[in-house]
């Protein structure tokens, strides 16, 4: 019999597919053995503990209702999903010094199987940058997340910012007592800034670079140029506009536009007002409070004495109210520069209407 | 007419003066404007290409410097020619500038049939000096204002400062917009004038512009010679005066540039704090054994490393912590083994639950504790604390009623009650033939004797326990 070479071929492709498959639906079969409860009889059972090499305690015990309970828990992970390397009992030796080089030798194999785009945005943070530089403390995924506890991050929405504390205790103490802090861990405020707002999430920008400094100002009118946001609290959205119409703030747009990486000496909104600290502008404590403004313009303008700071207007457009003097001056020159400028236009239009429109009744010189 | 004629109206002096003027004013009204307007796209790319606001504002600076000495030394030269040449003060407006400038407006709507006979100087250059005048005053005060914000203030209120900013960026609007209207229009559209750069006017512009000038040369009237000895006396005078008024005038300049340093050029940072500061304690990445904790004592989320259970939950802290000293989880710190104790490792036995509850691991046992016998109290089998132990299957387990007689290990083995009966039954060989009328089975199966003898451990058993575990073949 002769097999057509058209059916060889078809007949290759449907056995090697079939090869495909068989694998595929074997390794599925293995990974459905390892039944959670098979991990739990063991890492259920309270006290298992091993010492690593470096003397530390791994903890072993995973209580089996916290992980029920886990965004993972809950969706009907496996332990070994995560715990890619376990495939049964005894389970390969380990091969790390401490806790902390598990942790990271972890996150890097699991995390990414799933949130591929968040792990790749994490690339850019100051965090991997850190890790990078060989400082093992960086926060990696379950260092903010938990790990068999994960739960959503934004519930309460002040769960991040106290992730944030774990490592940055005393920035957070600050904040806490903060206009925005204290209405966020006090009052469960929805308006105020948490900790990832301002420093976004995965991909936290160094907070001290150049660019981060001259676009914070665009950071704070997200909130401060909204309208219906700060009316709820009676507080202007003037002060956007204001900042950017004065000195400090033209220069600091400018930059920002033309040269985001240069360092420039203006001002941004937290130089005055305070960074993780900033107080109510009515706060006696507040570094923009009447009182404590001279000393604020002094940490760049050491010479300033006690009628400098009126030079800046408070954020105020300068109204007859607010600043007279600036008005009148204003209102000066509205009226002066037509007048001028009216005259010039008269002799000018007459003196063209008459030389160049032939409406002259002498003969021209020359 | 004498076509070919040129009449001087500006020496080098005055062409100099004005390039230097021209430059230096197009020079601070772009940079100026710029600045005022950085919302806008076009200006910031115009601010890209001068090579960013800092250098606009340098450039800005460098500029208003010239336009001061030019000041200067216009008044200077100005001075030289009023009070040494003296030369009459042609730039000087007086009613009769008023008085053209009205002829020329009637003029222009046909309402005079004359046009004003002006002199060197027509009234709209004396408006355009004027205002150059005043301009110039305007933008120095405020601007020095604005260079030196501290000086200001140590002076004046606050409010000073942003005033000036204001006025300064519309008096410039205003300068920028009167020059492009009144002249442009004079001296470039309405007759390109090139007398400021050649120096020289011919008759058709003298007749055209100055006619009372063109006239008053044309009927002779030079300017009187001055003797030399006249001359050189006042200079003496002027020299020294003159000189001494530039100084003062240069220093106010330099005080005007470089009198204070109004900011300072790095920023400080705008918070000092430590930014990895760890939370104490630190919460652990794993779930740690549940710890009943001394009661009273909030540890938050602490774990305490060993688990705290049994009589270890009711104890002090200060049982194990003793100060200064370094606290390792050996039972050995606060529990002391018997001498003939069993074992080196405390945990193989001991939980931390009770040091009652001690267990010999399954595994350690001389005899394999399987099955119910892994749970058994030890008592059971060493009654009386003996280390080898008679097994007395009875002093847990009762023989049940109607129970057949004999030793229990005959069937029973430890790994379980029912279960080794069983598994007995199923090894025995059954029986192939009739077993009505035969009472006495070890009369055929002896021991020693030919037709399939019984295995040797069974001699002490009797007939009734055969059929136990052997059954008849059906």
């Amino acid at each position: 019999m002769i097999v057509p070479k058209r059916m060889i071929i078809v007949m290759l492709s449907l056995s090697f597919v079939f090869v495909i498959w068989a694998v595929a639906g074997a390794g599925s079969v293995l990974a459905q053995e390892a039944d959670n409860g098979v991990c739990l009889a063991c890492h259920g059972q309270p006290g298992l503990q091993t010492t690593l090499p470096s003397g530390e305690i791994l903890y072993l015990t995973v209580d089996p209702e916290v992980f029920e309970a886990s965004v993972h828990g809950l969706e009907g992970f496996l332990c070994v999903h995560c715990h890619s390397d376990i495939d049964g009992y005894p389970h390969p030796p380990l091969t790390v010094e401490t806790r902390r080089e598990l942790s990271l030798s972890l996150y890097r194999s699991s995390c990414i199987l799933c949130h591929e785009d968040k792990y790749d945005e994490t690339l850019d943070s100051v965090h991997a940058v850190a890790l990078a530089g060989g400082d093992d403390r960086a926060a990696i995924c379950t260092d903010c997340h938990g790990s068999h506890n994960i739960s959503p991050p934004t519930e309460p929405r002040s769960r991040s910012s106290q992730m944030c504390e774990l490592c940055h205790s005393e920035i957070f103490e600050r904040y806490k007592q903060s206009v925005h802090g204290a209405a966020l861990i006090g009052e469960g405020n929805p308006d105020v800034p948490s900790c990832i707002d301002c420093h976004h999430v995965h991909c936290i920008e160094g907070p001290l670079t150049c660019p981060f400094h001259l676009f914070s100002p665009q950071t704070c009118a997200n909130c401060h140029a909204d309208a219906e946001l700060m009316a709820k609290y009676g507080i202007s959205t003037d002060v956007f506009d204001t900042y950017v119409a004065d000195f400090h703030g033209t220069t600091v747009v400018l930059f920002e536009k033309l040269a985001p990486d240069q360092e420039t000496n203006k001002p941004v909104c937290i130089d005055c007002h305070g960074v993780h600290d900033m107080k109510q502008v009515d706060d006696p404590e507040s570094a923009v409070m009447k009182e404590n403004l001279l000393a604020t313009c002094q940490k760049c303008h050491p010479d300033a004495t006690t009628d400098f700071p009126t030079s800046w207007l408070g954020h105020y457009p300068p109204d007859a109210e607010h600043a007279p003097l600036v008005f009148f001056v204003r209102l000066f020159y509205l009226i002066f520069i037509p007048a001028v400028l009216g005259v010039m236009v008269v002799f000018v239009a007459t003196d063209v209407r008459k030389r160049f429109l032939g409406r002259s009744k002498e003969p021209q010189h020359g | 007419m004498d076509e070919s004629r040129s009449y001087s109206r500006f020496s080098i002096f005055y062409r100099i003066e004005h390039w230097v003027l021209t430059t230096s004013f197009t020079l601070l009204a772009i940079t100026g404007l710029v600045q005022q307007h950085v919302d806008s796209g076009f200006v910031t790319s115009i601010i890209d290409l001068l090579g960013g606001i800092e250098t606009v504002r340098l450039l800005h600076h460098v500029a208003a410097i010239v336009l001061m000495l030019e000041t200067i030394y216009h008044i200077a030269h100005v001075g030289y020619r009023v009070f040494v040449l003296r030369k009459r003060m042609s730039m000087l407006p007086g009613i009769e500038d008023a008085r053209n400038a009205l002829q020329a407006l009637r003029y222009n709507l046909g309402l005079d049939e004359r046009r004003p006979q002006q002199g060197f100087y027509t009234f709209e250059e004396k408006l355009e000096y004027w205002a150059v005048v005043w301009g110039t005053i305007v933008m120095g005060v405020t601007g020095f204002m604005l260079w030196n914000p501290i000086a200001t203030t140590n002076l004046l209120p606050g409010t000073f400062i942003p005033a000036a900013k204001i006025a300064h960026g519309l008096e410039a609007f205003l300068a920028v917009v009167a020059i492009l209207i009144w002249h442009m229009y004079h001296v470039h559209l309405r007759h390109f004038n090139k007398s400021i750069f050649t120096g020289q006017a011919s008759e058709e512009e003298m007749l055209d512009e100055h006619p009372k000038t063109l006239a008053e040369i044309k009927a002779g009237g030079e300017e009187p010679r001055i003797p030399p000895d006249v001359l050189s006396k006042r200079r003496r005078i002027f020299f020294p005066v003159c000189g001494l008024a530039v100084a003062v005038m240069l220093t106010g300049v330099y005080f005007f540039v470089g009198y204070e340093e109004t900011a300072i050029a790095t920023i400080p940072p705008a918070e000092e704090v430590t930014v990895f500061v760890h939370l104490t304690p630190t919460p652990l990445p794993t779930i740690a054994p549940s710890s009943a904790g001394s009661e009273g004592a909030d540890w938050g989320d602490f774990q305490h490393p060993l688990s705290l259970e049994g009589a270890h939950a009711s104890a002090d802290c200060a049982d194990c912590h003793v100060e200064g000293q370094e606290l390792t989880s050996d039972c050995s710190g606060c529990h002391q083994p018997p001498s003939d104790h069993y074992g080196p490792n405390c945990a193989d036995c001991h939980t931390p639950t009770s040091f009652q509850d001690a267990r010999l691991p399954a595994d350690e046992h001389p005899i394999e504790l399987v099955g119910a016998h892994q749970a058994a109290s030890c008592e059971g089998c060493h009654a009386g604390g003996e280390e080898t132990p008679e097994y007395i299957c009875s002093n847990c387990h009762a023989r049940p009623e109607n129970h057949l007689p004999g030793e229990c290990d005959i069937c029973h083995t430890p790994r379980g009650f029912a279960e080794s009966a069983s598994f007995l039954v199923d090894l025995a060989p059954a029986i192939p033939h009739e077993i009505e009328g035969r009472d006495d089975c070890f009369m055929c199966h002896d021991p020693e004797g030919e037709i399939q003898p019984a295995p040797c451990n069974h001699v002490d058993y009797i007939n009734e326990q055969c059929t136990l575990c052997h059954k008849t073949e059906q």
